[in-house]
């Protein structure tokens, strides 16, 4: 090294020594510098996109603003309101039974599907297989809602024809206000299982083989076998799924704003598409913006306890 | 290198970027038509661009130092465009010309957004003169608000009822007369309800939202969901242009509707009917949007009668319906047989700059020879208000042979109406056709679901 | 993959191979085939009847029974598309905006990602909490303000880099690929700190590679959302030859949604065969990536 920077200036000299210091501290300070500077696009992209936005958002919910007027400042006002509008409650509850129904099927029918597809060993039929339920995955928010709009319809729709078929009576998926979540549901589970099962099955496959061959040597089978090990080893894949089900079924607005516009009354509003209409539809672009923030805020706390729980119940390699 | 220090640069970026987004979304209306160099002037308009390329090629030779921009905004239905123009708005961005429905009139007026046109069309009367008398009062009086006029209208759809004449003729039934009644329509739905070549049609269909849905039913029952009354002023529009017309008599500067009456006796009378349809097993599901559907049903044979307007003619050929195949007419009669109508045309922005570029463009857009330039005026898609346009020829497209009672529900029905459409007429919509859709699902009864209707309608007048 | 024998013998029971053990998985085969079959047919039903009724005039479309495999095959539908919007124009648009997206983010994810699972610096969980929670935004909250940023401060209205830029940045990229590069052992690291590597070569030779099962996830998830966006370019794209397929697709339901039923669908069709085509081709990767992401030991 030496006779390299002999005719470098010294302060770059120092620095390389400094960064290339084979000590623990040199190289904790290669990582922590390169962590920066890796972290940097994200960072900056985010910012610039999501949190820049979010806190101006944030701003804008303690005014009151149409659009055409200058916005006015109101404080807390639109907070107020919020706690007692019995309509944002409804989409609060609507969403909560949404995502439960939604994010619990998905889980189970998609670990279900991969631990059966995994074990196929016919190349084609496991590609089949593979294919066939990504499919729905590639196939638009719009698109779906208005395909299963039409599939769902009462008088007309080909689920209710060979419901009737097997004897069952038509079902008033999407006008009746008991059953439509279910049919949202439904949709929503349809479009996404493609994508959650394709994570477990990526989680599946990276199972360390040696541990598995051990448990069934040691005479672990079925059930057993699924609960004590599989489902410990995978528990990061579980958690990542889970939790990304539910972010994503909370802000859920394509499949309900297409198919029923909230219908019938608000029993198939969610939050976001209140938001939405508060915003784009009443102009009261203050109160949808602490709309927003209170379901930012129900996010937030719902993915906190996940994390927390987490801890009790994931298991890293 | 601890915990503090980046958490004060995270504070930082944070606070560096609160700032920008405040001064980012205070609104300013800048002037957005860019006048580069001595007159030339860039108008951003709401169009479709392959619609309008004809028109705006023919302008350009007049004015060729005007370049039009397209902003193609697209929507399931009016109230959904006019939020999209407004979030344009929002964020600094906003069309010189835009286009807008009766749903969206007076949001724009009222909001200060459009520019009154009154003193220029009476400045060019001479030049206008032709078009005012060859466009109903009754559409010039629903562009106009609080004494001014702010649009131009360009086409108008009243609602009629349509018929599948193949289940017509099945059923052993004529096209009704124009005097045809509310009972003759039940009879005919009855009667067309299980037959066609699958057994299954339905008599009567029909979409909820605003215009055309069970609107048309209670306008026929005279009565309304808002109360009516007419502003004052406009004179000089009805002296210049309307002088010696027996049907601009008594009229003012456009409607207002002061205030909700959702639940009144002739209202729950009215939603009782329609629900009753449902019940009946002769109306099907009842969904909230356009007509896509609807249309699917009536060109597969499956349902005999809906409403809709002359838009609905080119479409149904579109579809694949023989010319012949479908027939029009005058709504039923009730207690009276008021009909609603909507329409549309341009407006300007309020103070956009090239405001005078933009009168010019719309003047030209005022022509016949112009608005034949678009494709789907040009084949009866929907009903021009010139009259002159009306034609035996160009309805005869169609093969309708009612095509008549399309500007006649203006010319020889001085009640017809617009379709209510106040200032917050996006809010008022949501709330009626969210307590309807409660009403055809059955879970509400028609008295209930009007009764809240009526108290959040009481609400939103409140806050405005 | 453990291999059938293992399970159905265990040690010290040779004689029931047979018997009721046997019988019994080839009756759990036959019904986890079933129910896999049951399933595919679920999610494949609607395309099927989107295909069939596309490919019928709309006074067929709704006759039940649905014509599964349409007798009369009529592609003038799919014609229609071509005559209503500019169907090559907008595809292009499309692919270019999807794979500049995909590509960004494979790259600021992996970077992201690797950082946040294996290299220590100050504020790394707050800051990995912050990015998470960036995730929970919902996208409608901040559009306005993004739609101000985009065309007041850098001036992108109506062109790709507006739906490019904003989608570069990826929470979910690098939730994803942090919990990749976590299941990977240390052991690599220590071995190539051994043989004298820096940083930066551990991670392009050996951990990059390693995450290329999480990798492929993430291109072909992020593919089919960009595609599929229907939201933000509707709110940012207002020429008709810059919009993306998605939204050329919207308009051919036509003024007051009067268009036929049978065109939309057949552009429901075509505007998802390329996202289909990718998915088929990057698939056989994928397999490959999952296999080869399984640790050895």
């Amino acid at each position: 090294m030496v006779s390299k920077t002999a005719t470098q200036p010294p302060q770059r000299n120092i620095i390389r020594r400094w960064l290339a210091a084979d000590t623990l501290s040199g190289i904790k300070r290669q990582r922590a510098i390169l962590g920066y500077l890796f972290l940097l696009p994200t960072i900056i992209g985010l910012v610039v996109f999501i949190v820049g936005p979010m806190i101006g958002s944030l701003a804008l919910s303690l005014y009151k603003w149409n659009v055409f007027r200058p916005p006015e400042f109101i404080g807390l006002d639109n907070f107020e309101r919020l706690f007692s509008d019995a309509r944002i409650l409804v989409g609060y509850r609507n969403t909560a039974i949404l995502v439960v129904m939604t994010v619990s099927l998905l889980e189970v029918l998609a670990f279900t599907l991969a631990m059966l597809v995994h074990k196929i060993s016919n190349r084609f039929l496991s590609t089949f297989f593979r294919t066939a339920y990504f499919l729905p995955v590639l196939l638009s928010g719009a698109a779906t809602a208005v395909t299963l709009g039409y599939l769902f319809h009462y008088d007309f729709g080909v689920i209710n024809y060979y419901l009737g078929m097997i004897g069952i009576e038509k079902i008033k998926w999407l006008i009746s206000s008991d059953v439509v979540l279910i049919a949202i549901a439904l949709t929503t589970v349809w479009r996404n299982l493609g994508f959650t099962f394709i994570i477990y099955l990526g989680g599946i496959a990276s199972l360390p083989t040696e541990v598995l061959e051990a448990a069934e040597v040691d005479g672990a089978r079925g059930l057993q076998r699924i609960t004590r090990i599989i489902l410990p080893l995978l528990s990061p894949t579980i958690l990542f799924a889970s939790v990304t089900d539910i972010i994503k079924m909370l802000q859920f607005f394509d499949e309900p704003f297409i198919m029923t516009r909230g219908g019938p009354g608000d029993s198939s509003r969610t939050v976001v598409m209140m938001m939405y209409e508060s915003g784009f539809g009443n102009l009261e672009f203050g109160y949808a913006s602490a709309i927003a923030l209170s379901l930012f805020i129900v996010i937030l706390g719902v993915t906190g306890v996940q994390f927390y729980l987490s801890k009790r119940w994931v298991f890293y390699r | 290198m601890t915990d503090k220090i980046s958490r004060r640069d995270l504070l930082k970026m944070i606070g560096v970027s609160a700032v920008a987004a405040g001064v980012a979304a205070a609104p300013l209306v800048k002037v957005f038509a860019r006048p580069a160099g001595q007159d030339a002037v860039t108008l951003r308009f709401q169009e479709n661009a392959d619609d309008y390329a004809a028109v705006v090629a023919a302008f350009n030779e007049l004015f060729p130092n005007v370049t039009i921009e397209f902003v193609n905004v697209t929507g399931v239905d009016h109230a959904e465009i006019a939020s999209k123009i407004l979030a344009q708005l929002a964020a600094g961005t906003p069309v010189n010309i835009g286009y807008a429905a009766t749903e969206a009139t007076q949001l724009y007026a009222g909001e200060g957004l459009a520019m009154s046109l009154t003193e220029r069309a009476l400045a060019d009367s001479a030049e206008m003169a032709d078009y005012f008398a060859d466009v109903s009062p009754t559409l010039i009086e629903g562009m106009m608000y609080e004494g001014d006029l702010y649009q131009l209208p360009r086409d108008f759809n009243a609602a009629h009822i349509y018929f599948n004449k193949s289940l017509l003729e099945e059923a052993g039934i004529e096209v009704p007369g124009e005097e045809w009644t509310k009972d003759d329509f039940l009879a005919i739905a009855q009667a067309t309800t299980g037959i066609g070549p699958d057994s299954d049609s339905f008599g009567y269909g029909w979409t909820n939202r605003l215009w055309g849905s069970w609107t048309p039913w209670f306008f026929v029952n005279n009565t309304n969901l808002l109360t009516e009354e007419r502003a004052p002023g406009g004179e000089a529009i009805w002296s210049t242009f309307y002088a010696d017309q027996p049907l601009a008599e008594g009229r003012g500067g456009g409607w207002r509707w002061p205030a909700p009456q959702a639940n009144n006796p002739d209202m729950v009378e009215a939603l009782e009917f329609v629900v009753g349809l449902t019940d009946a097993g002769l109306t099907p599901q009842v969904e909230i949007g356009g007509g896509d559907r609807l249309q699917g049903f009536f060109v597969s044979n499956k349902l005999a009668m809906t409403i809709a307007g002359g838009f609905w003619a080119g479409s149904l050929n579109n579809a694949g319906m023989e010319p012949g195949s479908f027939e029009v007419q005058y709504f039923p009669a009730w207690k009276s047989q008021r009909h609603q109508f909507g329409t549309g045309g341009a407006w300007i922005l309020n103070g956009g700059g090239g405001e005078d570029a933009a009168w010019e463009f719309l003047k030209f857009n005022s022509r016949v020879e112009t608005m034949l330039m678009i494709p789907w005026m040009a084949n009866a898609s929907t009903t021009p208000v010139r009259r002159s346009m009306n034609t035996a020829e160009y309805w005869g497209q169609t093969g309708m042979e009612n095509w008549h009672v399309f500007y006649d529900a203006l010319d020889q029905r001085p009640d017809t109406a617009p379709i209510p459409a106040p200032v917050f007429s996006i809010e008022m919509t949501n709330i009626y056709t969210r307590f309807t859709s409660l009403a055809t699902s059955g879970e509400m009864t028609p008295q209930a679901a009007l009764d809240g209707m009526q108290a959040e309608l009481e609400a939103l007048y409140a806050r405005n | 993959m453990t291999s059938s024998n293992v399970m159905s013998a265990p040690v010290g029971r040779t004689s029931s191979r047979r018997g009721f053990a046997w019988y019994q998985k080839q009756f759990g085969r036959t019904v986890s085939m079933a129910f896999l079959i049951f399933m595919a047919m679920l999610t494949l039903m609607p395309f099927l009847w989107v295909v069939s009724t596309s490919l019928r005039s709309p006074a067929q479309s709704f006759n039940l029974p649905p014509q599964w495999i349409p007798v009369d095959m009529d592609f003038s539908n799919y014609a229609r598309v071509f005559e209503e919007i500019p169907f090559w124009q907008q595809m292009g648009n499309s692919f270019f905006i999807t794979l500049a997206v995909v590509f960004g983010q494979l790259a600021t994810a992996s970077l992201a990602g690797y950082a946040f699972a294996r290299l220590k610096f100050p504020g790394r969980n707050i800051l990995f909490w912050v990015v998470l929670a960036t995730m929970m935004i919902p996208g409608q909250a901040t559009i306005i303000p993004v739609f101000i940023v985009i065309s007041r401060v850098l001036g992108l209205t109506d062109t790709l880099g507006a739906l490019i830029y904003p989608g570069l940045a990826t929470a979910f990229g690098t939730f994803l690929l942090r919990q990749y590069f976590m299941g990977i052992p240390d052991d690599f690291e220590e071995a190539a700190l051994v043989e004298g590597a820096n940083q930066w070569q551990i991670f392009r030779k050996i951990y990059f590679p390693l995450a290329s099962p999480g990798m492929a996830i993430l291109a072909v998830l992020t593919f089919n959302a960009k595609w599929n966006d229907y939201f933000t370019p509707l709110i940012f794209m207002s020429t008709k030859e810059r919009f993306p397929i998605t939204l050329g697709i919207v308009d051919l339901q036509g003024y007051m949604a009067t268009g036929s039923i049978s065109v939309v669908l057949a552009g429901i069709v075509l505007s998802t065969i390329p996202v289909i085509i990718i998915y088929v081709l990057g698939q056989r990767y994928l397999v490959e990536g999952l296999m080869m992401g399984g640790v050895k030991g």
